[in-house]
């Protein structure tokens, strides 16, 4: 029996992960704990909750996105990371090419054949 | 830091994390730091039993890993700007000194190394393996003579043994020095 290779699934998920978490700011900003539980709830997407913030750090120094500090009413100020134009483009961008890439590869596992 | 009021397990992983982390740039490895740190406080309470605890850490994972994360992947690595300062620590001095500059601040500018790393660059020793040359030209005065007529009228004594020896050995550091930080600088490069 062949077995699925853990690195490509690994690779897979290192690849779209950062997506995932630009579309988790689409809509409004997030903190960082918060960033992390959401994604950790989502099947398979976050084995190590805590590689998300080299992640997080990274989409910052690539300018996808921008942190303020905020106010908390329970501790310490959070900060709080939200999408920057240009990382608003890029997450637009990768959708339009994960939703074709997605259809071809369920209709080739599906039938085998592309409609 | 405000581990007193934690949980021994949170603060124990904490260390763990910091010392993992000094492989980092000060200003990446405190901003983990404080994001473990505020993940933490969200995560747990004082009060948590140590089973609980150990789930929550189990989640957020190992430190080694977190740290290996936040490093560049490999490919990343030591790419040909970090050759070229090492390059130009070591020979740039040749060049009029400039070299040298320019391989300090490809040095300093580079990510790949933390700032231990960048002082013991710029300092052992500036200016390379030209350092050992010009200290070579000063310390090997060969014994002058004073010569009236053709007759040797005064002598300066010559290199005593010892003078030789401390020159031999000061060369021999200032030619090993620069080598040794290359060979540190190329290995330590992530």
């Amino acid at each position: 029996m062949v077995a699925i290779g853990e690195g490509v699934i690994s690779q897979l998920r290192r690849g779209v992960l950062q997506f995932c978490v630009l579309a988790l700011l689409r809509e409004e900003e997030r903190y960082g704990f918060e960033i992390v539980r959401t994604l950790s709830e989502a099947e398979g997407l976050v084995t190590t909750e805590g590689t998300v913030y080299p992640l997080l750090a990274r989409l910052r120094k690539d300018g996808v996105v921008e942190t303020t500090w905020r106010e908390s009413s329970s501790g310490p100020p959070r900060r709080y990371y939200r999408l920057t134009p240009a990382g608003r483009s890029l997450l637009d961008a990768f959708t339009a090419e994960w939703m074709r890439f997605r259809d071809s590869v369920d209709t080739l596992l599906g039938t085998g054949a592309l409609k | 830091m405000t581990t007193t009021t934690m949980h021994p397990l949170a603060a124990d992983y904490l260390h763990r994390l910091e010392r993992a982390a000094r492989r980092l740039p000060r200003a990446e490895r405190h901003e983990l730091v404080d994001e473990i740190t505020a993940h933490l406080s969200e995560a747990t309470r004082p009060e948590m039993s140590d089973a609980e605890m150990l789930t929550v850490l189990d989640r957020l994972g190992d430190p080694e890993d977190i740290v290996e994360a936040q490093l560049p992947a490999p490919g990343e690595r030591r790419g040909s700007r970090e050759w070229a300062a090492i390059l130009l620590l070591l020979l740039g001095g040749f060049a009029f000194f400039v070299g040298w500059i320019a391989g300090v601040i490809l040095l300093w500018g580079s990510r790949a190394w933390n700032t231990r790393d960048k002082l013991i660059g710029t300092l052992i020793f500036p200016g390379g393996l030209v350092s050992a040359l010009v200290a070579g030209i000063l310390l090997a005065t060969p014994q002058r003579c004073t010569r009236l007529n053709g007759v040797v009228q005064h002598c300066t004594p010559g290199p005593s043994t010892t003078h030789s020896v401390i020159t031999i050995v000061v060369l021999a550091l200032l030619v090993v020095g620069p080598f040794c930080t290359s060979v540190y600088l190329a290995r330590r490069a992530r």
